[in-house]
């Protein structure tokens, strides 16, 4: 007779998954935030090497490296994913990890919905790039693939369609999940008006994610059903109307500048007061600023069609004129928090400084085409590949750095060269000009965007060798930054939980954080609750003392 | 010194004046912006330099309380009261500039059709009676015009959008399809002009070329002159069986030759992958009269169309899809 055998009471402990699997699988804030970062530098070097391709080819007059067919494809997917699958997903990326530790949450709202709008982005991305392989190559009608031109091309402008159809459903998902997150799980005194401003342009980004994104997704079905369908939304021959989809395009595409700006002004606005040890300045207008921001963002787009000749002027020009009130605020308030600080130049810092600098030559440059009759005369050329650039590559991407090198302490636990940090700083800063300033004179000379080629004698050549050898520095930079992440990975994890005296939640916990974010929750009482308990502790142990 | 580079390199920039009175106008809005935006980013960029400069840390600096004030109703109500005050004031010179540039002439001198498709322009000059345009990749339209005299111009797309731009005159203008554009501008200073497209039109855009002469009064006439008669002068000799190959929008030629003995034969052979041409005969480039009209066809494919006997004289036949950029004299001899 046999005796059963006595049953343990402990449970089996889980079987410890495959790291690969625990990844793949993971629902963890923390770990969707690093997938993203990930997703987004990996997006970045791609249309990195394609800027790089673009600016030899434009070295000289004549044809040196691709075909026209190929540069057409070369701008076009430069353009999108850099704005699709680099600067939109690094912010989300950084805010999927930082907003539920700066409002003190355990993880977001959703955190399957979570995953899901991040693995969305490798399978879209990777979908637009599939249209390489395909017959007649990837599209090539530009980021903004005007109709009727984005009727013509072939299998790689529908990948291009779908494959943003895709991206963008993960830009709305993502937008939700922020916004309840932001409006549900704040920590006890953790108010709307303690918030770290980052969190503020985070939900900002988030409401015009949710709000612009199925703008664009009903363009980009609407441009499908022309091409494949027998549509005739965008064809005049049949009652379409051409200008439809600029309009469609650019309703959602204006918000989608500040989608894509928003994210670093809180990043710098963040850091600035870190390294200056002092409050931000003006918080309240920093925060009314997003706000009239975002609610103004929606009502400028016709300002990209000025060239049409088929919009109302004023009043386009007049609210896109609006829209520089709030942004002047923010300079103002970014300059007085500076104002008798106590500035420590770190890598961070510095990163917000080259900001400041920059991306105030792009809201400057940008004045000239806010007036219709001087857009007329520099819209389409060189003068707007300038304008953007500093304002989404002086801006955001130096805010982006900013941002790297600031949380990169918390999210693996071991710090970057300094001295590093400063060579990408001053390599980037000093390539960026070389590359983009020069482009400035080149629109006024005359060049037109998204040209292949251009002839020998028109004075635009040693500009375009300036613009091309600076894209090469910006390339060196990237290098630096590169070797400074390898060797800081190869060192121990010895990040202290605060390495910068910051003033939000995230420094309060380890570096990297647990798993649950908190063993303890500080007492939340302003928007430096960090500073706050630091200040307390310096003030007890003076009484201590005395 | 960043500054006064920055300064100098926009004020350099500028030194392209304008060649038409609207663009002296664009000009000049050009140089009143500077002035006032200038100030704006020498004042910001300096106060920022101060501020690193004059607020670094310094040694044994560390512990000496930093103030800690962050503003308060005031300081906001003045920060949102400067912008606004340059944007008000700025909004009002470019409506200025605006309605200037926009004011349509009402007697203009000469009106000018300008109609882009992939990847030419054809300018038909409506009172003088005749066309310019060029062959793609291969020739540059080069049309003249009066100094001094107001240019009436109606923009037309026939497949995707184009820009006319002309960077001297500092204006360019979309031309849409289905949409056409009007407006006018006064040359103002002899000389050789480049324009090209300026808003991405596929494959060629790079290559969408044209220039533009302006010339005295005089000039103009004998310029006007010589395009009407080269119209009427085209000459070849029948060779065979009539074959037209369209490769990037142009036709390998612009004359075919046939005998006046019976029906006839032409193949069009259509190398433009994914675009539409048809070949039609007609009395002359006004199409009056409609000889033979085939129908059209997407490429890469060959149509043989068949002809029925023509009396002899001098035709013209075209593409009705890119209309005279693609267009030549059929002979019947």
């Amino acid at each position: 007779m046999a005796i059963a055998e006595p049953r343990t009471t402990e449970r089996a402990p889980e079987p410890q998954r495959h790291w690969l699997v625990q990844w793949l699988t993971t629902t963890d804030h923390k770990r969707i935030g690093i997938l993203y970062l990930l997703n987004s530098f990996a997006f970045f070097f791609v249309a990195g090497v394609f800027a790089l391709l673009m600016r030899t080819e434009l070295t000289a007059p004549g044809r040196q490296l691709v075909t026209t067919n190929g540069y057409n494809q070369l701008f076009t997917l430069h353009g999108t994913l850099m704005i699709f699958l680099f600067i939109l997903p690094v912010l989300v990326g950084f805010g999927n990890y930082l907003v539920p530790l700066q409002i003190g949450a355990l993880d977001m709202a959703f955190p399957r919905i979570n995953a899901l709008s991040f693995w969305l982005l490798p399978v879209g991305g990777l979908t637009i790039l599939s249209g390489l392989l395909a017959k007649g190559g990837a599209a090539a009608a530009g980021w903004t693939s005007y109709a009727p031109v984005s009727e013509q091309g072939g299998a790689g402008q529908d990948l291009w369609i779908v494959g943003l159809v895709v991206v963008g459903t993960a830009s709305i998902l993502s937008g939700i999940n922020f916004i309840v997150t932001i409006l549900r799980l704040r920590a006890p005194g953790m108010t709307m008006t303690r918030l770290p401003v980052f969190v503020w342009s985070m939900l900002a980004t988030s409401l015009l994610m949710v709000l612009a994104t199925p703008v664009l997704t009903a363009g980009l079905i609407m441009l499908f059903a022309d091409r494949r369908l027998g549509a005739f939304f965008f064809n005049p021959a049949h009652g379409g109307d051409v200008l439809l989809w600029q309009h469609v395009f650019w309703f959602f595409g204006h918000p989608e500048v500040y989608m894509l700006i928003l994210g670093a002004w809180g990043v710098v606005s963040e850091i600035l007061p870190v390294f200056s040890g002092r409050p931000l300045f003006g918080y309240p207008g920093v925060i009314l600023a997003f706000v009239l921001i975002t609610a103004l963002s929606f009502s400028v787009w016709a300002h990209h069609m000025f060239a049409t000749g088929q919009v109302e002027f004023p009043f386009f020009s007049a609210t896109t004129e609006l829209i520089s009130i709030p942004t002047g605020v923010l300079f103002f308030n970014w300059l007085a928090t500076l104002w008798r600080g106590q500035l420590r130049f770190e890598p961070p810092m510095l990163f917000a400084l080259g900001f400041i600098a920059l991306f105030l030559v792009g809201g400057v440059d940008g004045v000239w085409m806010a007036s219709p009759a001087m857009d007329f005369a520099i819209h389409d050329t060189y003068w707007v590949v300038a304008h953007i650039h500093y304002v989404l590559f002086g801006g955001t991407v130096f805010g982006i750095m900013a941002a790297t090198y600031y949380w990169f302490p918390k999210i693996t636990g071991r710090l970057l060269s300094r001295k590093l940090g400063q060579w990408h700083f001053w390599l980037m800063f000093l390539g960026f000009n070389l590359t983009f300033f020069p482009m400035h004179e080149l629109g006024l000379r005359g060049m037109p965007r998204r040209v292949a080629d251009y002839l020998p004698d028109l004075g635009w050549s040693f500009l375009n060798q300036l613009a091309t050898a600076g894209s090469f520095v910006i390339a060196a930079s990237m290098l630096v930054l590169l070797v400074n992440v390898v060797l800081a990975l190869r060192r121990p994890r010895t990040a202290p939980a605060d390495p910068w005296e910051g003033n939000t939640l995230e420094w309060a916990t380890t570096s990297p954080p647990p798993v649950h974010n908190f063993d303890r929750l500080l007492e939340v009482r302003s928007n430096r609750p960090v500073w706050d308990a630091r200040e307390r502790a310096r003030i007890q142990a003076a009484e201590g003392r005395t | 010194m960043g500054v006064a580079g920055l300064a100098g390199a926009l004020l350099a920039g500028c030194a392209k004046q304008g060649a038409t009175v609207q663009g002296q106008q664009i000009h000049d809005l050009y140089v009143l912006i500077i002035i006032l935006a200038a100030p704006v980013f020498v004042g910001v960029e300096g106060a920022l330099l101060w501020c690193v400069l004059r607020y670094r840390r310094r040694r044994g600096s560390d512990g000496r309380p930093v103030p800690q004030g962050a503003g308060g109703p005031r300081s906001l109500a003045v920060f949102f009261a400067i912008p606004t005050v340059l944007v008000a004031f700025f909004f009002l010179l470019g409506e200025r500039t605006l309605a200037d540039v926009q004011r349509r002439e009402p007697n203009p001198a000469v009106e000018l059709r300008i109609d882009s498709f992939q990847w030419q322009w054809t300018f038909y000059y409506l009172n003088e009676g005749f066309f310019v345009t060029g062959r793609t990749l291969t020739k540059v339209p080069v049309i003249a015009l009066p100094v001094g005299a107001p240019v009436h111009v109606r923009l037309e797309a026939r497949d995707v959008v184009h820009e006319f731009y002309v960077p001297e005159f500092l204006f360019m203008r979309n031309a849409l399809p289905g949409r056409p554009n009007e407006f006018t501008f006064t040359p103002t200073r002899i000389g050789t002009f480049r324009g090209q497209c300026a808003e991405f039109c596929g494959l060629h855009h790079d290559q969408m070329r044209f220039v533009l002469k302006v010339v005295s009064q005089a000039d103009y006439a004998a310029w006007v002159d010589q395009q009407r008669k080269a119209a009427q002068r085209v000459d070849c000799d029948p060779t065979g069986p009539l074959r037209l190959v369209s490769k990037d929008n142009s036709w390998n030629t612009g004359c075919l030759a046939v005998g006046a003995s019976g029906p006839f034969v032409v193949s069009v052979s259509n190398q433009d992958a994914g675009i539409e041409h048809n070949f039609a005969v007609y009395d002359s480039a006004k199409r009056r009269r409609t000889y033979f009209q085939g129908p059209r066809f997407v490429g890469v494919a060959e149509q043989t169309y068949q002809l029925r006997p023509l009396p002899k004289g001098h035709y013209y036949f075209e593409c009705d899809v890119h209309g005279p950029a693609m267009s030549g004299s059929l002979l019947v001899k």
